[in-house]
């Protein structure tokens, strides 16, 4: 048999932001789904999320409610979402309540009442909210394994993509007759993380799709369920192959130091302590780009976006005029209880939607320290998802991080982030002659031919200037504490005058 | 506090279009009774039975306040109206006589409070939907037209 004779599974839109890219693109039509989750997990507005995607005049979504929250109450609270269309009702989307059906008779006739409205309506979309209150009757004539088995058929020869919603905790997950029946098996979870709330949700299974695994951060805004894929909606976008172009830093020493500049696509560190100019050079590079006509994202977490620009103009650097001409993004993200993954939602939407070449992102410990306590344990794996597939579709990334200066040691991170950068540059303080100096010297530059030299620099009105050439009359620079190799005074003694003026 | 005039206006319209669209045959004091009945129908399917009842009680206790007559009625455990079309029946042949509106005061005030309750809990755009679904006329025209929105 060819490929050509195989069924082909439509997918439906689920209408919930970064579902569908989840579920491998959509739900399958037909499908038989159940939505668990401990009562406040967002079951009932994903579902309708689901039914107002999709729901027709022709082809409606009947909405059965049995016991639990009243009709009345669910629509005056779901129609405050902004996806709650109530043109749609009653024509497109019909709620049905079975709650007498239930209280007075057995599964059998609840059974019977859906098949009844089923056949009458001709529906797309059948939600029963919430069944597991069905279960709970005593003395039924049918039980539950049975009741769903058959509406699962039933539902199916009837063309419908069905949602069985219910109140399930974790324990009950194992074992359970129930979710062999189903097709689909979403869980919705909801803990709380010190002060903040964590949602997470789990596509247990799903028939005949590839979806996402693992656990996917949502959120419930006024606009309802939105989904943060752990792939962050980039596996479908084909990745670049690293090119050979180099991207200017707008420092030209430092240029020559990394080979010609920092490769497109790549993933750059920035590493020193407090004042030792990473945010000057993170500056100088976006301004650069933005130069060449590479559009830029910066995202700042310890200041806001006017200060951080203002800050540019005292270098010399305009980023106001290409911010307000779209070529230049600041992002201010203060996230609170906001996830991880979400805060590198709005990075990657601000990225795609000015087509960005550079993204900055000062600082990673700004950013980790913006999150939530209950999310930090996710953000050393959430950002190398991030880098990933920002790297992958060639937007070159430059990370500073803040390192605790240390006389003794020389540590390229304290966040151990050094395995997601294709290049390190390390700023630090050295003492030398009763003056704190600065030095830089590039760690890492992943395939390319980098200058292991040692170079002091400044940070003048016009950023970040190199100073002479490599310092070769101390020892140990590297520990903050050099030692003179050389006599005072002498030739190799330090120039203080800069031999390249900076770009304009 | 008392009904406000565009609840009275709305069960007006739809009592008038019960009164004068349905057959002459039918007693004319089941306008109200028909408006009920048709509410319990489309409210009952997607509030339930004891939804529906829940929210026809608070109606009649409410109506009872502004219209006294009302205090005879009661609503049934399966949401129907009892009483009412025994005190609308002498009140509406007068009227008819008069060539004026046969519902009762009573039945309008009734309904105006089912439909604001419904207003009150699901906003004036899904009350109007649901009232459309029910009453496939221009009854809620002007309605639309005022505010703008094809409700």
């Amino acid at each position: 048999m060819s490929t050509q004779d195989k069924v082909k599974i439509n997918k439906l839109p689920t209408g919930v932001p970064g579902l569908d890219e989840i579920v491998g693109g959509g739900l399958p039509e037909f499908s038989f789904n159940i939505i668990a989750g401990a009562p406040g997990s967002g079951k009932t507005t994903l579902a309708h999320q689901f039914i107002f995607a999709n729901a027709s005049p022709e082809r409606p979504a009947l909405y059965f409610t049995v016991l639990g929250e009243s009709a009345i109450k669910m629509l005056r609270y779901q129609q405050q979402y902004t996806f709650f269309d109530p043109a749609k009702l009653p024509d497109a989307i019909r709620f049905i309540n079975l709650s007498q059906v239930v209280l007075e008779k057995d599964l059998g006739a609840v059974l019977e009442a859906i098949t009844k409205e089923v056949e009458k309506a001709n529906p797309s979309v059948v939600v029963v909210d919430s069944f597991r209150t069905m279960v709970r009757k005593p003395n039924s004539d049918m039980d539950l394994q049975s009741f769903i088995q058959r509406l699962a058929l039933f539902l199916a020869s009837w063309q419908a993509t069905t949602f069985l919603i219910g109140e399930y905790a974790e324990e009950e997950l194992r074992d359970n007759p129930v979710f062999t029946v189903a097709d689909g098996l979403f869980w919705l979870r909801q803990t709380a993380e010190r002060n903040s709330i964590v949602r997470k949700l789990q596509i247990i299974k799903l028939r005949g799709q590839d979806s996402v695994p693992g656990l996917h951060t949502f959120r419930i805004t006024d606009a309802g369920v939105q989904a943060f894929s752990r792939t962050f909606g980039l596996t479908a976008r084909k990745r670049n192959p690293p090119g050979d172009r180099r991207l200017s830093f707008g420092v030209p020493e430092l240029d020559k130091m990394l080979d010609g500049g920092v490769r497109e696509g790549d993933s750059v560190l920035v590493a020193g302590s407090s004042g030792t100019g990473k945010s000057v050079l993170a500056t100088q590079f976006i301004a650069e780009g933005i130069r060449h006509g590479e559009q830029g994202i910066v995202a700042v977490f310890e200041e806001r976006p006017e200060a951080y620009a203002e800050r540019a103009t005292s270098l010399g650097l305009d980023l106001e005029t290409p911010q307000k001409d779209g070529k230049l993004t600041i992002l201010y993200l203060r996230p609170l209880d906001l996830s991880v993954d979400e805060t590198m939602q709005s990075i990657l939407d601000a990225v795609q939607k000015i087509g960005a070449k550079r993204l900055v992102i000062d600082s990673l410990a700004g950013f980790e320290m913006a999150l939530s306590p209950g999310f930090r344990a996710d953000f050393r794996e959430s950002l190398y998802r991030m880098i990933f597939a920002l790297t992958g579709i060639g937007v070159t990334i430059l990370s500073t991080v803040e390192v605790d200066e240390s006389f003794t040691e020389f540590p390229f991170s304290t966040y151990s982030i050094s395995f997601l950068c294709d290049d390190i540059i390390r700023l630090r303080y050295v003492s030398i002659d009763g003056k704190l100096r600065k030095i830089m010297v590039v760690i890492k530059m992943r395939g390319g031919n980098h200058a292991k030299d040692i170079r002091e620099y400044e940070i003048t009105s016009g950023g970040v200037v190199i100073l002479g050439e490599r310092l070769t009359n101390y020892q140990a620079l590297i520990s903050g504490i050099p030692e003179h190799s050389a006599p005072a005074g002498s030739k190799e003694e330090l120039s203080r005058e800069p031999t390249i003026g900076r770009r304009s | 506090m008392t009904t406000s005039p565009e609840m009275r206006d709305l069960a007006q319209r739809l009592l008038d279009y019960e009164a004068f669209t349905e057959k002459t045959s039918e007693p004319a004091g089941s306008a109200t009774l028909r408006v009920y009945e048709k509410l319990r129908h489309e409210l009952g399917e997607f509030a339930g039975v004891a939804g529906f009842q829940s929210l026809a009680s608070r109606a009649l206790v409410l109506a009872k306040t502004e219209a006294p007559s009302l205090s005879v009625v009661r609503v049934g455990a399966d949401g129907s109206l009892q009483g009412l079309g025994e005190i609308e029946h002498q009140f509406d042949i007068d009227k008819i006589r008069a060539g004026e509106f046969p519902a009762g005061e009573g039945g309008i005030i009734l309904i105006a409070r089912l439909l604001s309750l419904l207003h009150l809990l699901l906003g004036e755009a899904l009350t109007l939907r649901l009232l459309r679904a029910t009453w496939h006329c221009g009854v809620f025209d002007d309605r639309n037209s005022e505010h703008g929105r094809n409700a």
